[in-house]
């Protein structure tokens, strides 16, 4: 056990992306899933750091001190996440912590980066607990306060949508964003009329819709990651449900396209960015993305860019210590942002402001802006 | 109501499905008696391999078929022989732990060599539609019934009307009376695993194909729905495998019906126990048939355990004790911290495992009991930690007794799926029992431990073991230990005797219940964070592999089983994404070289 002990200490910690620049980097660690069931949002994490590093650093980074990122595997498991937590904390090189995934492995480890004083920005939480962890618990991940109501003014003003039926993700996310979904449809003028949740695990959801389909909706809301709802969207069609389906902005993926193949053209989303926008920061990132992966990017990969871009600006304009990032997100303002345009911290929630989002509609299995004509909805 | 037709047809197509993934476990469980939990990943790679062909060779479906039925024909073989056989003569718990370590290196293979990124499989059937009901059936599930028919039938020729498929029964029957015959047992063995394994490719390569979705962590999901089908249809039999699939899958679908999906697979593990405790040999078989195989007694092969000399115990909890002192490393602590609550779990579980020869796959539902139990009492009641923590234990003991109750009557391998369904079962109430557990949202701000630092953690989850370990060292030297080692040997010699089972059964689990019941608990406030996804079966399976490693009953096994599984995934950390599959590779050369556990069992 002594030997045991002893190796663990001295297993060098670090894989760093190569640095381009001489100087000490500056270092953010990361806690997320790179194994496990969760890897593949892991995956894109790492394509939006990466990419965000090459422009920041590609331009002399920061002070002219390289920025680069610490990702620890956590396998978005709390039991991991905090002794990740420990080592970060430990580690007086790391100035910042980001991740980890899902609420549970973020919320264990927020005690400890709390204690520590070093900021915890949990860019994909949207636990509304998450950052009253303490003062040092920050985020950027849209609150689902903020884009439900989005959605459900979409669907009900917009799209003329009277009978709702929901299908959510039943985990913290899933559930805080049905409640707020069905609150704000029903202030809308709406009536839901049924709602179901499902595990993460299911694959297999046509019992489930046609129990909505019973319920007589005239459209159907996900509330789902983008793999959910490709299955749903296919087995929707299956079980002889016709009505629109009108999806979060955590669908909007080209993984969504692929997966659910035909059954996507005529399913109605949301999303923060799109390729076709005229400003500056989505074009710079998507032309850059699909150079670099040949592909388009989500919203997992580009929330991640724009967190390792808020990083470099907070060092930059606070300077690359603990303190100067935890007083810095209490001041910083506009940041540019692919999913806000500028991007600004409301010091007592430590969240982001809300996002505005651009309406989609998908066609000929791509993703296009809705053009602004109301599906045809069953007449009840 | 139309309805009800249609949701008996959604059952009938997803227990379709389930039949494919269940009668390759029933035909290994009918002639190796193991539960091959690699099984689940053999499906993942079979889906991998179609993906592959269609995408480059881009080959027709019944080219893709041959390829996918070929190369998981070989990998079963391959597992066979590279992971099984070598353990031929070690107990019999050790394959189990093998073909878990086997699982384990597939998946991270997979994922290293294709991203986890989730891929669509387009199948390549003609598009139309066949009305039935409200809704309609593609050209895809009337595939999926044929294969299932097909297998069936063909397997039934096999097994009644070949030469090899009378070895492969005979095998099953009495594997050494059969050897004794001029069986060749090997060669059953690999036929069977090469059977299995090209039904398990196909059926990942068809439901793949189903959902136009593949993706690397589909393995673990896939196995549990087939233990679980073919247990309900009978273990080992091949058409209980398909009736017990269809089963599953309109019980599940008239759950959801009924109650809603949170609610399916509430619906599909309560069927599962009530199933093994009214008719153990499955819905399908003759109620005259004779009892299963005990499996007690040789199901835990004695060995010589290593002693370890109390000098170097006492030192080493002495060492253990004063190195938040001498060592200024908060993450080594905090890893170590984890490592003894992991052990606390670990000794419950080689208590009733090891000791009473209860296998049980359900002890994170313990874990999740005194965790909620603990924090609720702390929130809720504002009770202080010092007493929530016991309260804890004490109504984990309570309450993991009661809930595994039903399962004392059982014996080998259907214990470990009973307690497998209870697990389950505990995770799914917490999730929908809202008024209580606040449902997925979790509990939030959960007091911290006394002395809220990381040696305070340490040094509380040190004396813990510390005095749990001490207790149970007491227990099972005394002679409640003779007897619960009796029970395991035999029970029905031990019953002969006099020894009533289930009272000692249940001491025996409240005792680990309590165990456990602390573990979760000071986790629970360690966390500050928890709900239904917190405390996965995965953390059933990471306990078991802990006291199977550290050899079952062995006391100081358990506690260096979880230092090492701990241990070992951060020592790797600076591999990134190859540390899972290194650690899994360790797992397997440590079962291959100490098949009875490191320390031996006892």
């Amino acid at each position: 056990m002594h030997l045991t002990r002893r190796l663990l200490l001295s297993v060098p910690a670090v894989l760093l992306p190569l640095p381009a620049l001489a100087a000490e980097p500056i270092l953010a660690g990361v806690s997320g899933p790179l194994t496990g069931p969760n890897a593949q949002y892991g995956a894109q994490w790492k394509r939006g750091f990466d990419l965000a590093l090459d422009e920041i650093n590609g331009a002399g980074g920061v002070t002219g001190r390289p920025i680069a990122y610490v990702f620890e595997d956590s396998q978005a498991d709390p039991r991991q996440s905090i002794t990740i937590a420990q080592k970060f904390v430990s580690d007086s090189r790391i100035i910042m912590e980001l991740g980890d995934f899902a609420s549970p492995a973020s919320m264990a480890a927020s005690p400890i980066y709390q204690r520590a004083k070093l900021t915890q920005f949990g860019f994909t939480n949207s636990h509304p607990d998450f950052t009253k962890g303490g003062d040092y618990m920050w985020s950027n991940s849209p609150s689902q306060a903020d884009e439900q109501p989005q959605l459900a003014a979409f669907a009900v003003q917009k799209l003329g949508v009277q009978r709702p039926g929901v299908l959510f993700l039943n985990t913290d996310w899933g559930r805080a964003s049905k409640d707020v979904f069905v609150k704000a449809a029903t202030d809308d003028g709406a009536k839901v009329v049924g709602t179901e949740g499902y595990l993460p695990t299911d694959q297999d959801f046509r019992p489930a819709l046609v129990r909505l389909r019973d319920a007589k909706p005239d459209a159907l809301i996900l509330l789902s990651y983008y793999a959910d709802a490709a299955l749903i969207a296919r087995q929707a069609r299956d079980v002889g449900l016709k009505q629109v389906i009108v999806a979060s902005s955590s669908i909007y993926s080209p993984k969504f396209l692929e997966l659910a193949g035909p059954a996507a053209n005529g399913v109605f989303t949301m999303a923060e960015f799109f390729p076709t926008e005229q400003r500056p920061e989505v074009q710079r990132f998507v032309a850059a993305y699909r150079a670099k992966y040949q592909q388009d990017p989500d919203t997992f990969s580009a929330i991640a860019y724009d967190t390792m871009i808020l990083f470099a600006a907070l060092s930059r304009q606070y300077g690359p210590t603990r303190e100067g990032i935890h007083d810095g997100l209490l001041h910083i303002k506009d940041v540019p942002s692919v999913l806000y345009g500028k991007v600004t911290f409301d010091p007592v929630t430590r969240r982001a402001q809300a996002a505005s989002y651009k309406f989609l509609l998908v066609k000929d299995n791509v993703f296009t802006i809705w053009d602004g004509v109301k599906p045809a909805l069953p007449a009840l | 109501m139309g309805s009800w037709f249609d949701y008996t047809v959604n059952g009938l197509i997803i227990g379709n499905i389930y039949a494919l993934l269940a009668v390759g476990l029933a035909l290994i469980f009918g002639v190796s008696h193991l539960i091959n939990f690699a099984q689940g990943s053999i499906y993942t790679v079979g889906a991998y391999i179609g993906w592959t062909c269609v995408t480059y060779l881009h080959t027709p479906l019944p080219v893709t078929m041959l390829i996918v039925l070929v190369g998981c024909a070989l990998l079963g073989i391959a597992i066979e022989r590279i992971g099984l056989r070598p353990l031929a003569g070690a107990a019999r718990i050790a394959p189990l732990l093998a073909t878990i370590g086997i699982g384990l290196v597939l998946d991270q293979a997979l994922q290293l060599i294709y991203t986890p990124d989730p891929r669509a499989l387009p199948d390549p059937l003609p598009g139309w539609r066949l009305q039935i009901g409200g809704g309609t059936i593609g050209a895809m599930d009337l595939l999926i019934a044929a294969i299932g028919l097909v297998s069936a039938v063909v397997l039934f020729v096999f097994l009644r009307y070949t030469k090899l498929g009378w070895a492969v029964r005979a095998t099953a029957l009495d594997r050494d009376a059969a050897r004794q015959m001029g069986v060749d047992t090997d060669a059953v063995n690999r036929t069977v695993f090469a059977i299995a394994g090209a039904l398990g490719g196909l059926s990942g390569l068809m439901v793949g194909m189903y959902y136009n979705h593949i993706d690397t962590a589909m393995s673990f999901q896939a196995t549990l729905k087939g233990v679980v089908a073919q247990v309900i249809g009978g273990m080992g039999s091949v058409p209980g495998a398909i009736l017990g699939s269809l089963l599953l899958g309109l019980i599940e679908s008239w759950g959801v019906a009924l109650f809603g999906s949170s609610y399916r697979n509430l619906f599909a593990f309560a069927l599962l126990l009530l199933i093994l405790v009214l008719r153990p040999n499955g819905m399908f078989a003759a109620s005259r048939q004779t009892p299963p195989e005990p499996l007690t007694g040789t199901f835990i092969a004695p060995s010589r355990a290593i002693r370890v000399p109390p000098w170097l115990v006492v030192a080493l909890t002495l060492l253990a004790a004063v190195l938040p002192l001498i060592m200024n490393s908060p993450y080594a602590l905090q890893t170590l911290t984890n490592a003894w609550l992991y052990a606390i779990l670990a000794l419950s579980l080689t208590l009733v495992a090891g000791t009473v020869g209860q296998v049980s796959l359900g002890h994170a539902g313990l874990l999740a009991i005194g965790a909620y139990a603990s924090a609720l009492l702390a929130l809720d009641l504002h009770v202080s930690v010092w007493l929530a923590v016991p309260t804890a234990g004490v109504i984990t003991a309570i309450l993991g007794t009661a809930l595994i109750f039903p399962a004392f009557r059982l014996r080998g391998h259907y214990v470990s799926i009973a307690t497998l369904g209870v697990g389950e079962i505990v995770g799914l109430v917490i999730l929908n029992w809202e008024s209580l557990t606040r449902g997925p949202i979790g509990l939030t701000a959960i007091p911290p431990l006394p002395f809220d630092s990381v040696e305070g953690a340490y040094w509380i989850s040190l004396v813990l073991l510390v005095a749990l370990a001490l207790l149970q060292v007491r227990l099972v030297r005394s002679h409640l230990g003779r007897t619960f080692r009796a029970i395991r040997d035999d029970d029905v010699a031990a019953r002969a005797y006099g020894i009533s089972l289930n009272r000692y059964k249940g001491l025996a689990f409240a005792v680990g219940g309590f165990a456990a019941g602390i573990s979760g608990a000071v986790t629970a406030h360690l966390y500050s964070y928890i709900n239904y996804e917190t405390f996965t079966s995965q953390i059933s399976i990471l306990a078991l592999t802990m006291v199977i490693l550290g050899g079952l009953g062995n006391i100081l096994g358990a506690i260096v089983g979880a230092v090492a599984l701990i241990g070992l995934p951060e020592l790797f950390r600076a591999t990134a994404e190859w540390r899972m599959l290194i650690y899994g590779i360790t797992l397997l050369l440590l079962i291959r070289f100490r098949p009875q556990g490191l320390l031996g069992t006892v």
